[in-house]
C-alpha cells in the first residue's frame, strides 16, 4: 500500500508504531536531511553525524510515545533528540575535532564542497570553507549551537530558542558571544595569509 | 542606542523579528554615527557571507543510504520480534485457559457421575422399618428367623447383572448387630448384599431354624473398615 506524500507526521508516526515500515521510511526521508546537516555542522564529523541521525530515529522507532504532538511538531522533537545526542558526543570528544577530515576512501574533507569552477577557485573556496568550518567547530558548544541554528539553519530566534530549550534572550546572548568569537577567528584566518605576504 | 546595545542587538537588527521598528531605526542611526560599530557591522557582514557560503555548501548534505538500510532492518527486527512475542503470549494464555476449562468440565462430569452412582445405590437399598432398627440397636438378634447350614456367604447380584454390590450408605436402619460387634464406624462401613443359605447365618453367631437351613436368602451385611461383618439385615 502506497502512502500519500502529504500525510501528516502524526499519522505516519501512528502507523509506524503499529509496524508500518513504509510509514517509518517516509518519516525518515522527510526529516533525515535536516537532522544530518545539524549534526554535521555541530560535530564537523560525518561519522558522528551519521551515528546521531541513526540514534535519533532509533529512539523514535523504539519509543514513539515519547513524542507528544501537543507539545510541538515532530521536527522540533527530533531536533531536541538530535541536540541531546550532539551534546553528549561533544562532551565525550571535546578535543577530537579534526580540521582535515578524511572520507571513507581517505580522500578530501568530510563535508563535500560543491561548485568547483576552476581548480584555483575551487582550492581557494575550499580553504575558506575549511576556515569557516574550523572557526565554527572551535566555538564552545552552546555558542556553536546558536550560530548553527540561527546562521546556518537560518531559524528565527524564537525557533532557535525553542530548539535549544531556552529563552530568546539566552539565544541572543549566546549568538552575540558566538559571533564575537567567530569574527575574531575568521579575522585571524584572513590575517594569516596577509601577514605571510607582508613578511615576504 | 549605545555601542554595547548595538553589539548585542544591533548587529542583526534587520533579521531579528522580536525587535521593534524603533529599535531597528536606532541601530541604523548608531551604525551611521559610530565608526567602530560600523566597522564591526562590516566585519560581521563579511563573516555572515562566509557562513552563508558554508551553509550553502552543506545545504544538500544528507545521511548516507546505509543509515536508512540499517534503520529499516532494525524496524523489521523490532516489529517481527514484537509480533512473535505477542503471538506467543496470546497462544500461551489460550492454552492455559483451554486446559483450565477442560479440567473444570472433566471434574464436573466426574462429580456428576459420582453423585448419580451414589443416588442409584441409595435408591436400590430397601426401606427398613423403625421397629427393626430399634431392635437391632438394642442388640437383639432374634429377629432373623432363618437358620442355614454352615457355609460362607455367596455374593449375589443386587440388580440385573452385577454379582456384588459394595455401597457406602448412611441408611443403617434395620440392621442387627452380630454378637461381639458394638460399634460401626459409618464413614468406613459399607453395605454388602449377598445371597446365602439361611444356615450360614449360624456361622455369624445368629440362631438358625434347622428346618429352613437350606433356604436361600438375600441379606445385607454391614461390613466395617477392617473388612469384617458387623451387622446383618434381611433384604426385602
Amino acid at each position: 500500500m502506497r502512502i500519500a506524500e502529504q500525510v501528516s507526521d502524526d499519522v505516519l508516526l501512528r502507523r509506524a508504531a503499529k509496524g508500518d515500515e513504509e510509514a517509518f521510511t517516509l518519516l525518515y526521508r522527510r526529516h533525515q536531511a535536516a537532522m544530518y546537516r545539524f549534526a554535521l555542522r555541530m560535530t564537523g564529523n560525518t561519522w558522528a553525524a551519521e551515528e546521531i541521525v541513526q540514534d535519533v530515529f532509533m529512539t523514535l522507532m523504539r519509543d514513539p510515545k515519547k513524542y507528544d504532538a501537543k507539545l510541538g511538531a515532530l521536527g522540533a522533537f527530533l531536533y531536541g533528540v538530535a541536540r541531546n545526542r550532539v551534546m553528549k558526543h561533544l562532551e565525550r570528544l571535546p578535543r577530537e575535532i579534526a580540521l582535515e577530515e578524511k572520507n571513507e576512501d581517505g580522500t578530501g574533507s568530510g563535508i563535500v564542497l560543491r561548485d568547483a569552477s576552476t581548480p584555483a577557485t575551487w582550492a581557494e573556496k575550499r580553504e575558506r570553507m575549511q576556515h569557516v568550518r574550523a572557526a565554527v567547530l572551535e566555538l564552545p558548544a552552546e555558542f556553536r549551537e546558536a550560530v548553527v541554528l540561527c546562521e546556518l539553519e537560518e531559524m528565527s530566534y524564537e525557533e532557535a530558542a525553542q530548539m535549544a530549550g531556552c529563552p530568546i534572550g539566552t539565544i541572543r546572548s549566546r549568538l552575540h558571544r558566538g559571533r564575537a568569537l567567530l569574527m575574531a577567528k575568521l579575522e585571524m584566518f584572513r590575517d594569516v595569509p596577509r601577514r605571510a605576504r607582508a613578511a615576504r | 542606542m549605545n555601542c554595547e546595545e548595538f553589539e548585542m542587538i544591533g548587529l542583526d537588527a534587520e533579521r531579528d523579528a522580536t525587535l521593534s521598528e524603533a529599535a531597528r531605526a536606532a541601530a541604523r542611526e548608531h551604525s551611521s554615527t559610530c565608526s567602530r560599530c560600523a566597522a564591526l557591522q562590516d566585519s560581521w557582514q563579511a563573516a555572515g557571507a562566509e557562513l552563508r557560503a558554508f551553509a550553502e555548501d552543506t545545504a544538500m548534505a544528507e545521511a548516507p543510504a546505509r543509515v536508512e538500510m540499517r534503520l529499516r532492518q532494525g524496524f523489521r527486527t523490532q516489529h517481527v520480534t514484537l509480533r512473535v512475542r505477542r503471538t506467543a503470549v496470546v497462544v500461551g494464555w489460550a492454552l492455559a485457559a483451554a486446559a483450565v476449562l477442560a479440567g473444570a468440565v472433566s471434574w464436573r462430569n466426574w462429580r456428576h457421575s459420582q453423585l448419580e452412582e451414589t443416588t442409584n445405590h441409595v435408591n436400590s437399598v430397601p426401606p427398613v422399618n423403625k421397629t427393626q432398627k430399634n431392635n437391632s440397636a438394642a442388640g437383639g438378634n432374634r429377629q432373623i428367623p432363618a437358620v442355614v447350614p454352615n457355609g460362607m456367604p455367596r455374593p449375589v447380584s443386587a440388580g440385573a447383572g452385577s454379582s456384588e454390590t459394595l455401597v457406602a450408605d448412611n441408611e443403617l436402619s434395620g440392621f442387627t448387630f452380630l454378637p461381639g460387634a458394638f460399634f460401626v464406624d459409618t464413614e468406613e462401613a459399607a453395605i454388602l448384599r449377598v445371597r446365602m443359605q439361611r444356615g450360614a447365618l449360624g456361622a455369624l453367631g445368629l440362631p438358625v431354624n434347622e428346618e429352613r437351613a437350606s433356604e436361600w436368602i438375600q441379606v445385607d451385611l454391614l461390613v466395617g473398615g477392617d473388612g469384617l461383618p458387623e451387622a446383618v439385615r434381611l433384604a426385602q
